[in-house]
C-alpha cells in the first residue's frame, strides 16, 4: 500500500511539474530558514550548559540604588572571591576571571598577539575545558605557568611540542606551556587564546584589597546541596561587614542557567534580555515555515476539483478515510523531504553569511545522531503541517458528489484558503513596516548630531613604548605634515570607560548622586576633534602651564552642578582639584540612542591610555596613515601598528541595530519571496479554474484589461485585508522596540502608506502574470476543452 | 441477497426539495441479473448508489446478506464495500496516473491482499478482459470500451458478490457495448449477482429481469426468464 502511495505522489509530482516547483522551493526556503534559526536558537540557549558542574555555579552580582534607580552588575571587589571562601561554608570555591588582557607574546623572535585571562587557579575545576595535554590538576599551580588552546598551540609552535614550550611576556616574563585546552566551543562566554595564574597578576601589583574597587568578576561553586536562597539572604549584607564606602550595596549569586539569557535587569529584577530575541527568532522561524507550508496547503485545496475524482474512485473500490488521509500525508512528506533535503544544502550555502550577520560560529553538526534525528523530525513535522489539512480537506470527499460531477467550487466569502493568503500576507507587511521603520529609526539616529569632528580622526591605543616616546612621536607627527593636531586621552572619543558620582563642587547637594563621564585629555582637545565651545578655551599647556589641572565641562555638566558662571570655578575628583577653562556641547561619548550625560574632561594630571590625530587633509589618507606607521614603528617597533578611523568606530555603535535592520530585511525578504510564489501558484489554478468563464466574456466582448483585473481582484482584497490587520500589530510591536532608545522617531502615517503600495505592487506583479496570460488566451481553444 | 423496503431518499437544495426514491421497496436473490429502467431523473443512480454504500437512505430498511444495514455509518460501509460490492460506470471513472494494472490492483490493495498474490490475480482478470496486452498503459491511451473493460476488470477482482453498473454501455458504440454485455453476462453466470441500470432496451435484454421506475417508485417489473 505504501509503494502505492509513493508511486502516485511521486507521479503527481511529475505531472506537476510547476505546482511541484513551487512547493518544494517555497518549503525549501521556508525550512532552510527555520533551520538557521533553529541553529542559532540552540547556540544561545546552550551556552555554558556544558560544564559538567553546571547546577552548581553562580556568578556573583551586585544591586545598589544609583541615580534613584535599583541597578545591577556583575563585576565584583577581587577580595570578594577569598571572602565568600572564608565566610561562607556552603562556598567550594570561588574562582576570579579578570578582564581579557592583551600581552604581547614572544617565542625567541617572532611576537604574537592573543586573547588571555589571568584566572584562580580552580578555574580548570569549575569550568569543563577538556585537556588534551596536561592536567586540570597542575595547570596554573606555578605562577609562570600558560595553558593554551590547541589552536594557539599551532599559532605559536606550529608542529612542535607545546609542552613545555616557553613563551615570553611583554617582553620581561617567561612563561612554560603546562597544558593544551581544547578550544572553546561556540556557545561559552569563556573564549581564550590563553589561560595565565592570577598569581602573576598579583606579582604585577594588580591585586587589591579595595572593596571599593569593582574590577573582576567572580565565579562561585557550592557545595552540593546548599541552599542558594539561604547564602543569597546572607549575601545581602556582606558590604555591610566589608564595605565602608558602599554599606547599603546587596550582593547576590546569579545561577549559570541564566547568565546568557536573562541577565538584564532592570529596578533590581530579572527584565528581559537576549531571551526575548530567542523567541521572538522562534516565533519568526515558526511563521516562515508555517508560510511555507501554507503554499503547500493553498495550492493542494486549490487543485482538489483535479484530485477529487481519484478520492471518489479509490473510496469506490474499497479505500477507507484513514487510509486516503495516509496517503496525503505520505505525499506531503515526501515532499517535505525533497524540501528538506534543498534545504540543508541551502542552510550549507549560507552559513558562511548568517554567521557574519549574526557575528557568530553556527554549523551543522552531521556527526551526531541527535542532528539527524531532528533533521527527520522536522521533515516529518513539516509534512504533517503542510498536509494535514489538505488530506483531511480531500479525504471527505462524497464519491456520490465528486463522481456525477455534480461537485461544487465553494463560492463562500470566507475560505480557508482565504484566510490563509491573508495570513500570509499579514505577516509580510508586518515585516515589511517593521523593516522600514528599524531603517528609519538608524537614519535618524546616524544623521543625529555627533558634537564633535568624526573627520580624518583616528586613535590608536598608548602601547609598549608609545608612552616614553609620546613627546616625540607628536612632534614628528606635527612637524612631517601628516597630523594638523594630536591630544592624549582617557578612552576613544567613542567610548566612555570611566563614570562617576563622586565629583565634589560648591553647592552640591549631600544625596546628590549624578553620574557624570569622566574623561581625560592633556592638551589641544577641542581643537584636534573638532568640540564645539560655548565658553572658555580649549587646554593649551604652553600658553597656561596650570592647565595641567584644568576641568572642561560639558552644558549638561553645567547644569547639573547648578553653576551659573562656570569659568573659574573649583571642582574635585579622585583627591584632586580642578579648575573650569572650558564648556563645550555635549557630544555623544556612548550610545547614539541616548541622551548625552553631564561630563568632565579633566587636564594633563589625569590618566591616558589613546592618542588622537587629526590628520592632515592636504595629503591623501593612506599617505598620511602609512607615514604614521613609520613614525610610530621607529619607536615603538615591537608591537603592530594598529590605528582606527574614529568614523568607523562610530558607526558600529550602530550594529546592533543594524543587525536587527538586516534581520528584519531578510526575514520580510523571505516571508515576500514564499508568499508570493503561492500566490503565483494560486493565480495559476484561478486562471486555469476559470478559463471557461473568461473565454464566454471575451466573446462577449470583454477586454484583456477587464478581465485582467477581474482575476486580480480578489487577490488584491486579501492583501488589503491583510494590511488592515497588520498595521495595528506592526505599530504595535515596533512602538515597543522604539521604547528602547530614548532617541527615537515617531511612527508616521506614511510608513503604513509605504508598506501598502508596496505589497500591494508585488501582489500585482505576482497574479498578473497569470491573469494577463489567461485573458490573451485564444477564446476558441478554451471553450473547445469542454 | 438483498431487500429494501419504503426505502426514501431526499436531496434538499436551498429551496427545492427533490424527493429521489419515494417509499421504494425491492427484492434481489442472489445470482440474480436485474436491469433498472427509466426516464432521467427518475431515481435510478440514487438507487444504485444506495445499493452501492455509497450513500445513505433518509428512511426505509436495507438489509444485505440478512443484515440491516441502513443506520451504518460510513467506516461500516465502506468496510462491507471493499470486499462485496464492485462498481461500473458509464464514465469508466478510471485514476489516469495509475497504470491499467495499478487500476485494476487497487481494491486488492485495500483489502489488504499480498503483492505476489496480487498480481496473479490481476493478470487472471486482464486476461478474462483480454486487455493483458495493455496492461502498463495509462488509461487515456486505451479506447472507451478497453477503458470500460479495465474498469469491469477493477470491479470483480476481487470477487465481490454484487456488481452494480450505471449505464456501462452509456459512452460506449454497440460493438463494444456488447463486448462490454457479454462480460457482465458471463460474471453472473459464474454466480455474481448483477444489478446494471440503462437506457438500452437491447442491454436490458441480456438481464433476467427488468424494474422499471418512475419518480422514485417502480412502475413495473418484467420477468424476462
Ligand atoms: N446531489 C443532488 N442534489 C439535489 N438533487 C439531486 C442530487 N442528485 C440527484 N438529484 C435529483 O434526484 C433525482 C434523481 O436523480 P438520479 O441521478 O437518481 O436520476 P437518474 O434516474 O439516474 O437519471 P439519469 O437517467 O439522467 O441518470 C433527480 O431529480 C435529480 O435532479
Ligand atoms: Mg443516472
Amino acid at each position: 500500500m505504501f509503494k502505492n502511495y509513493l508511486k502516485i505522489a511521486y507521479r503527481n509530482l511529475m505531472r506537476n511539474k510547476s505546482f511541484s516547483l513551487i512547493n518544494i522551493s517555497g518549503l525549501a526556503v521556508g525550512m532552510a530558514s527555520a533551520i538557521l534559526i533553529f541553529l542559532w536558537i540552540h547556540n544561545e540557549i546552550s551556552y555554558d550548559q556544558f560544564h559538567e558542574k553546571k547546577d552548581r555555579i553562580y556568578e556573583a552580582w551586585n544591586r545598589d540604588v544609583f541615580s534613584g534607580k535599583l541597578q545591577c552588575w556583575n563585576t565584583t571587589p577581587k577580595v570578594l572571591a577569598r571572602t565568600l571562601e572564608k565566610d561562607f561554608p556552603e562556598v567550594e570555591s570561588a574562582v576570579r576571571v579578570n578582564w581579557p588582557s592583551s600581552f604581547l607574546l614572544s617565542i625567541g623572535e617572532k611576537n604574537f598577539a592573543g586573547r588571555g585571562n589571568m584566572v584562580d587557579s580552580l578555574f580548570f575545576d569549575m569550568f569543563t575545558i577538556p585537556f588534551v595535554k596536561g592536567n586540570s590538576q597542575t595547570a596554573l599551580k606555578e605562577t609562570y605557568s600558560i595553558v593554551i588552546t590547541e589552536t594557539f598551540a599551532k599559532t605559536l609552535f606550529g608542529n612542535e611540542e607545546p609542552m613545555g614550550k616557553t613563551i615570553r611576556i611583554d617582553n620581561k616574563d617567561n612563561f612554560t606551556v603546562t597544558a593544551v585546552v581544547k578550544d572553546a566551543p561556540n556557545n561559552t562566554r569563556f573564549r581564550f587564546d590563553y589561560i595565565m595564574p592570577w598569581s602573576y597578576l598579583r606579582k604585577q601589583g594588580n591585586d587589591d584589597e579595595y572593596w571599593g574597587n569593582n574590577s573582576t568578576r567572580t565565579y562561585v561553586l557550592l557545595k552540593p546541596n546548599a541552599s542558594l536562597a539561604s547564602i543569597n539572604e546572607k549575601m545581602k549584607t556582606l558590604r555591610k561587614t566589608y564595605d565602608s564606602d558602599e554599606p547599603k550595596g546587596e550582593m547576590f549569586l546569579y545561577p549559570i542557567s541564566r547568565w546568557r539569557l536573562y541577565s538584564k535587569f532592570e529596578n533590581g529584577k530579572e527584565s528581559g534580555g537576549l531571551i526575548e530575541f530567542v523567541r521572538m527568532f522562534s516565533i519568526i522561524a515558526i511563521f516562515l515555515l508555517l508560510i511555507a507550508c501554507i503554499n503547500f496547503m493553498n495550492l493542494s485545496t486549490a487543485r482538489s476539483e483535479r484530485r477529487a475524482k481519484e478520492v471518489g474512485i479509490r473510496k469506490v473500490v474499497g479505500a477507507s478515510k484513514f487510509s486516503l488521509i495516509g496517503q496525503f500525508l505520505g505525499e506531503s512528506i515526501l515532499i517535505a523531504f525533497i524540501s528538506g533535503v534543498l534545504a540543508i544544502i541551502i542552510v550549507q550555502l549560507s552559513l558562511p553569511a548568517f554567521n557574519k550577520l549574526t557575528d557568530k560560529i553556527l554549523f551543522i553538526d552531521y556527526s551526531n545522531a541527535y542532528s539527524w534525528l531532528f533533521f527527520i523530525g522536522f521533515i516529518l513535522f513539516t509534512g504533517m503541517i503542510a498536509g494535514s489539512y489538505p488530506a483531511f480537506y480531500l479525504s471527505a470527499f462524497k464519491p456520490v458528489k465528486v463522481l456525477k460531477g455534480t461537485f461544487q467550487k465553494t463560492r463562500a466569502l470566507i475560505t480557508p484558503r482565504r484566510v490563509l493568503v491573508v495570513l500570509q500576507f499579514t505577516f509580510a507587511i508586518i515585516l515589511i513596516i517593521s523593516t522600514i521603520i528599524v531603517k528609519e529609526q538608524i537614519h535618524y539616529a546616524k544623521n543625529r548630531e555627533t558634537g564633535y569632528d568624526k573627520n580624518k580622526l583616528a586613535y590608536m591605543f598608548i602601547v609598549g613604548d608609545i608612552e616614553k616616546n609620546y613627546e616625540l612621536i607628536k612632534n614628528e607627527l606635527l612637524s612631517s605634515g601628516t597630523a594638523v593636531s594630536i591630544t592624549k586621552t582617557s578612552a576613544p572619543m567613542t567610548q566612555g570607560w570611566s563614570d562617576t558620582w563622586g565629583i565634589e563642587w560648591e553647592g552640591k547637594a549631600k544625596d546628590d548622586k549624578t553620574d557624570f563621564d569622566r574623561f581625560c585629555a592633556d592638551d589641544h582637545l577641542a581643537t584636534t576633534v573638532g568640540l564645539q565651545m560655548v565658553a572658555g578655551r580649549d587646554f593649551d599647556l604652553k600658553k597656561y602651564n596650570t592647565d595641567s589641572s584644568a576641568v572642561l565641562l560639558n552644558e549638561s555638566a553645567v547644569k547639573a552642578m547648578g553653576f551659573k558662571d562656570p569659568l573659574g570655578k573649583t571642582i574635585r575628583d579622585n583627591g584632586k582639584e580642578w579648575h573650569v577653562v572650558g564648556v563645550f556641547k555635549d557630544f555623544i561619548l556612548q550610545s547614539p540612542f541616548f541622551p548625552t550625560k553631564p561630563m568632565v574632561i579633566e587636564g594633563a594630571k589625569g590618566w591616558f591610555n589613546v592618542m588622537h590625530i587629526k590628520y592632515n587633509d592636504k595629503n591623501n589618507m593612506a599617505a598620511n596613515v602609512k607615514s604614521t606607521e613609520a613614525i610610530v614603528k621607529k619607536y615603538n617597533p615591537m608591537y603592530t601598528f594598529e590605528h582606527q578611523f574614529v568614523d568607523d568606530e562610530y558607526n558600529t555603535k550602530f550594529k546592533a541595530e543594524q543587525r536587527t535592520g538586516t534581520l528584519a530585511t531578510l526575514f520580510a525578504g523571505l516571508t515576500i519571496f514564499i508568499s508570493c510564489l503561492g500566490l503565483f501558484g494560486l493565480a495559476a489554478y484561478t486562471a486555469e479554474s476559470r478559463i471557461k468563464e473568461i473565454g464566454v466574456r471575451k466573446v462577449l466582448g470583454a477586454s484583456i484589461t477587464s478581465i485582467t483585473s477581474l482575476l486580480s481582484k480578489d487577490f488584491i482584497k486579501l492583501v488589503l485585508i491583510s494590511f488592515v490587520i497588520a498595521s495595528p500589530i506592526a505599530w504595535w510591536l515596533m512602538y515597543n522596540w522604539l521604547q528602547n532608545y530614548p532617541y527615537r522617531i515617531s511612527i508616521h502615517w506614511w510608513i503604513f502608506l509605504a508598506a501598502a503600495l508596496t505589497s500591494i505592487a508585488i501582489a500585482l506583479i505576482t497574479v498578473s502574470y497569470h491573469a494577463i496570460r489567461a485573458a490573451k488566451a485564444n477564446p476558441v481553444k478554451s471553450l473547445r476543452t469542454e | 441477497m438483498i431487500n429494501i423496503t419504503n426505502l426514501e431518499k431526499v436531496y434538499r437544495t436551498d429551496e427545492v426539495e427533490t424527493i429521489a426514491l419515494n417509499k421504494l421497496s425491492i427484492e434481489i436473490k442472489k445470482g440474480e441479473f436485474v436491469a433498472v429502467m427509466g426516464p432521467s431523473g427518475c431515481g435510478k443512480s440514487t438507487l444504485l448508489n444506495i445499493l452501492g454504500l455509497l450513500d445513505d437512505p433518509d428512511a426505509g430498511s436495507f438489509v444485505f446478506n440478512g443484515t440491516e444495514i441502513a443506520k451504518y455509518n460510513e467506516r461500516q460501509r465502506a468496510e462491507l464495500r471493499k470486499h462485496n460490492i464492485g462498481f461500473v460506470f458509464q464514465s469508466f471513472n478510471l485514476i489516469d496516473e495509475l497504470t491499467v494494472f495499478e487500476n485494476v490492483e487497487l481494491p486488492l490493495i485495500y483489502t489488504g491482499v499480498k503483492a505476489s498474490e496480487r498480481k496473479q490475480k490481476v493478470d487472471e482478470v486482464l486476461e478474462k478482459v483480454q486487455i493483458m496486452h495493455r496492461r502498463n498503459h495509462y488509461p487515456q491511451q486505451l479506447s472507451g470500451g478497453q477503458q470500460q473493460r479495465v474498469a469491469v476488470a477493477r470491479a470483480v477482482v476481487n470477487n465481490p458478490k454484487l456488481i452494480l453498473a450505471d449505464e456501462p454501455t452509456g459512452n460506449l458504440d454497440s460493438s463494444n457495448g456488447n463486448e462490454v454485455m457479454e462480460l457482465l453476462t458471463n460474471l453472473n453466470e459464474q454466480g455474481t449477482t448483477i444489478i446494471m441500470v440503462t437506457h438500452s432496451e437491447h442491454d436490458a435484454r441480456y438481464s433476467h429481469r427488468i424494474i422499471r421506475m418512475l419518480d422514485g417508485q417502480t412502475v413495473t417489473e418484467n420477468i424476462l426468464i
